[in-house]
């Protein structure tokens, strides 16, 4: 990333609540494979994890940040990170339609306000904060399909800068089923041939620190309009095991992708997305999984778009994801040795 | 009033999502808020609007709020001298 | 910190007038822009608003759009970047990057339509315009120069958020100039979420006040351009001011109240002036957050005296003139610290009569004539999202 001293980051512990089994990697040996056109996560106990007391009035989303970035942070060692930082597509949708459903067909009076107040996108994100009293830089990321992306980036960034050591960057994205129906009738979901929508939530522990970690960062770019995508784009030096792509089945997606292919290094393509749905946050699932495979040295057959067989001792994966087309992310992420 | 006492429980554990709860884990005279039940400045907003709702009452002070919800009893009280419906 | 960040161009759009022009005269004149409801289609006409004296299709005039889906964040915010883009002269050959912050994005159109999306396809064009992402897309696409886009939403900090993002992209390399500030318009969804949270004032809105008893909403837009020197230098621009330092911390507190001793705000302001290289004695004049509630006042004012001890700068909360635009509060309040910075004057605390207990005593009427070299500026966010910034007058060797 430019001219800063190149500070190597690596990705410390990460953990997931999805379709596939909550804060689990059983998808890596048993994945599940759905044809419905649209899958809620599976939740794990929330009661193991908050106070019924704390808890009650939070929606599922926010359960789910919590827990995740619990688990991350003591899986990590690391409870008092240095920034919190989340990407949110929709922010807490479920509240937000509340309240808005509550307002157009009640009318302007006697509104709840705990639905208001968890309506925020910056919820999640100050949720986290307040529940483990951590005071540090806290910040949210709301744009499309590159928000987790760019709460990665700004992480990134200042541990560059050597202003910070570590964060706890996530991801969190729910759809309720309205909220389904809504984005099938825009074409973003719900499509002929498409995997499903699904829902997520994602926790990493980033840290400088290179002692016992899933695996490295190496580059990370991201690019508004392909016109823009250059040379000096894509760190592609050195081989590439893997590149990881957001295909998902719906047409002008996919194309997005094949649109650049050219500029990519060859490698076998991977997916994720028919293992962990179609979200705003599905880049940060995508994440989440090239670091366990990259940990595990292994990229199992059911992730090659070819049908290939799984590939073993996997060095290095190219991460693409692209937002409508318009907006390109590209991550390189190496084994940490 | 002992009628009225026990729909305010009902009505408090449903704006509240106090989910666990049953009216029988509210006593009449304890604090329901800080050391009592743990309530806080939100839970205040919901009582307000919940007062609203269900008794016609509209409490303009947010302020307000802390003497009229120190307990059930307190509420009831109130309910009694204020309620319009 | 490595080069300096300068400010080459700045634009607002706010209740206070489009333009920093006529932002300037009516903070001068101290005429409130907060005033009876007029365009936001709601039932509550009883709360004073500080809203953007045009409509959607005035605005859509001013900027040259004709009929494609649109918000009113996003209008405002090309209106308010036409500006900033034009005093700096920025082209795409400069590659800039664009950081905007909002919350409500399109919920103007969503609070509007939303029963709509879910029963028939009428108004699925506006679907794809609700979220934050899509109305930052639209006053990007507008000017069609960047290079890099994305969005920060921290509620009422979003748009400081926008500008500490931005500079720190910079600082690290990965783009020499960007454009940053955030957008925000009145929406009915937000108007009644702070009126269900009793945070609203059913007159004009009093900050720091002993009679304080809420806030008004306003909204607006204001982006700044922010580039290394050297790079302003190349292009031969302008430099209107430095940016010389930020901070962001996390209140942990509660998710809509600031904590007693605002150690949120404290650790902000601190940081901001550790990275500046600063004393708190060297900061002229603090552009508060003071909104006008019993609680952020009171909170702001025991961070203040924390930061500052017995050297309180000149205070003041310009939010009696703008009203309260939440996420574009950060940039609106920053391109006011450049006004003032350039005018020599410290906007005065509209609405300001007596004292609140134990508070800060803010700068009552303007005060011209005022050289200052320095100026931090507040914003505070729901969930304690807190940020301060602090905008300097430029100098070569400074």
């Amino acid at each position: 990333m430019g001219n800063v001293d190149r500070r190597r980051i690596y990705i410390k512990r990460a953990t997931h609540i999805s379709i596939q089994s909550p804060m689990s990697e059983s998808w890596m040996r048993e994945p599940r494979l759905t044809r419905e056109s649209y899958v809620r996560s599976e939740d794990p106990q929330f009661r193991e994890w908050l106070n019924p007391m704390e808890s009650r009035r939070l929606s599922n989303i926010l359960k789910r940040a919590l827990v995740t970035a619990i688990k991350v942070k003591r899986d990590s060692g690391i409870e008092q990170p240095e920034a919190v930082i989340t990407g949110t597509g929709l922010g807490c949708i479920e509240n937000t339609e509340l309240f808005l459903n509550q307002l157009c067909r009640e009318g302007e009076e006697l509104l709840k306000p705990t639905y208001f107040m968890q309506s925020t996108h910056n919820t999640v994100s100050s949720l986290i904060g307040i529940n483990g009293k951590i005071h540090g830089y806290n910040s949210t990321y709301s744009h499309k399909g590159v928000s987790f992306d760019s709460a990665l980036m700004d992480a990134i960034v200042q541990m560059r800068l050597g202003d910070i050591n570590n964060a706890l960057v996530t991801g969190n994205d729910e759809i309720t089923p309205t909220y389904f129906s809504i984005l099938k009738r825009s074409g973003y979901v719900g499509q002929e041939g498409q995997v499903p929508a699904g829902e997520a939530s994602v926790a990493m522990m980033l840290t400088t620190d290179a002692e016992d970690t899933l695996c490295e960062i190496e580059d990370f770019k991201m690019v508004y309009r392909k016109e823009n995508i250059g040379e000096d784009t894509l760190n592609t030096a050195g081989p590439v095991d893997a590149i990881l792509m957001g295909l998902s089945g719906e047409r002008s997606n996919d194309e997005a992708y094949r649109d650049i292919e050219g500029k990519l290094p060859k490698a076998p393509i991977l997916r994720y997305k028919h293992l962990f749905g179609e979200s705003y946050t599905a880049s940060g699932l995508g994440v989440y999984a090239a670091a366990q495979m990259l940990k595990e040295g292994t990229v199992p057959a059911v992730m090659r778009v070819d049908g290939g067989e799984p590939i073993e001792g996997v060095r290095r994966i190219f991460v693409v994801n692209h937002s409508d087309g318009r907006e390109y992310t590209f991550l390189t992420m190496r084994r940490a040795e | 009033m002992e009628e009225l006492v026990l729909n305010l429980k009902k009505q408090i554990i449903e704006a509240l999502n106090l989910a666990d709860m049953t009216p029988e884990d509210i006593e009449d005279d304890a604090p329901l808020f800080g050391e009592g039940l743990g309530l806080d400045s939100i839970d205040a907003l919901e009582l307000i609007v919940m007062m609203e709702r269900e008794y016609g009452i509209r409490i303009k002070d947010p302020s307000a709020g802390k003497e009229i919800f120190k307990s059930v009893n307190t509420m009831a009280e109130f309910v009694k001298a204020n309620r319009t419906k | 910190m490595g080069e300096k960040i300068v400010i080459t161009g700045a634009g607002i759009v706010s209740a206070l007038g489009v333009g920093k022009g006529e932002t300037a005269e009516t903070l001068l004149a101290q005429r409130t822009g907060v005033g009876a409801l007029q365009y936001l289609r709601t039932s509550h006409k009883e709360f004073p608003v500080g809203e953007v004296k045009l409509s959607d299709e005035e605005m859509k005039e001013m900027c040259g759009i004709a009929g494609e889906p649109t918000t009113r964040t996003s209008l405002m915010g090309i209106l308010a970047m036409k500006e900033a883009l034009e005093e700096s002269g920025l082209t795409a050959e400069s590659r800039p990057v664009l950081v905007s912050g909002t919350t409500v994005g399109g919920m103007d159109k969503s609070e509007r339509y939303y029963l709509d999306y879910l029963e028939n396809d009428s108004k699925n064009a506006y679907i794809r315009t609700h979220d934050c992402g899509a109305t930052t897309e639209l006053i990007a696409d507008h000017f069609g120069i960047f290079t890099m886009v994305t969005s920060i939403s921290t509620a009422c900090s979003s748009a400081a958020n926008a500008i500490e993002l931005g500079a720190n992209l910079i600082r690290s390399g990965q783009t020499e100039v960007a454009v940053v500030g955030g957008s925000e318009c009145i929406t009915k969804f937000h108007l009644n979420g702070f009126n269900s949270l009793m945070i609203l004032d059913r007159e004009q809105c009093r900050p720091f006040d002993g009679t304080r008893a809420g806030l008004n909403l306003g909204e607006g837009a204001s982006y700044l351009v922010i580039e290394t020197e050297s790079s302003a230098k190349r292009r031969g621009v302008k430099i209107i001011g430095q940016l010389s330092g930020y901070g962001n911390a996390c209140d942990a507190f509660h998710q809509t109240a600031s904590s007693e001793d605002g150690e949120g705000a404290y650790l902000a302001m601190s940081k901001a002036l550790r990275m500046a290289g600063l004393r708190p004695e060297d900061i002229d004049y603090v552009n508060a957050h003071g909104t006008g509630t019993p609680n952020n006042d009171a909170s702001e004012s025991e961070a203040l005296k924390r930061v500052f001890g017995g050297r309180m700068p000149m205070v003041s909360s310009t939010k009696g003139l703008t009203g309260h635009t939440t996420s574009a509060s950060g940039s609106i309040e920053a391109t006011i610290c450049l006004i003032a910075l350039q005018g020599h004057f410290v906007p005065g605390n509209y609405g300001w009569k007596t004292p609140m207990e134990s508070g800060i005593t803010p700068v009552g009427e303007n005060r011209t004539g005022q050289a200052m070299r320095h100026i931090m500026c507040n914003s505070f966010g729901f969930g304690g999202n807190d940020s301060s910034l602090i905008i300097s007058e430029y100098g070569e060797r400074g």
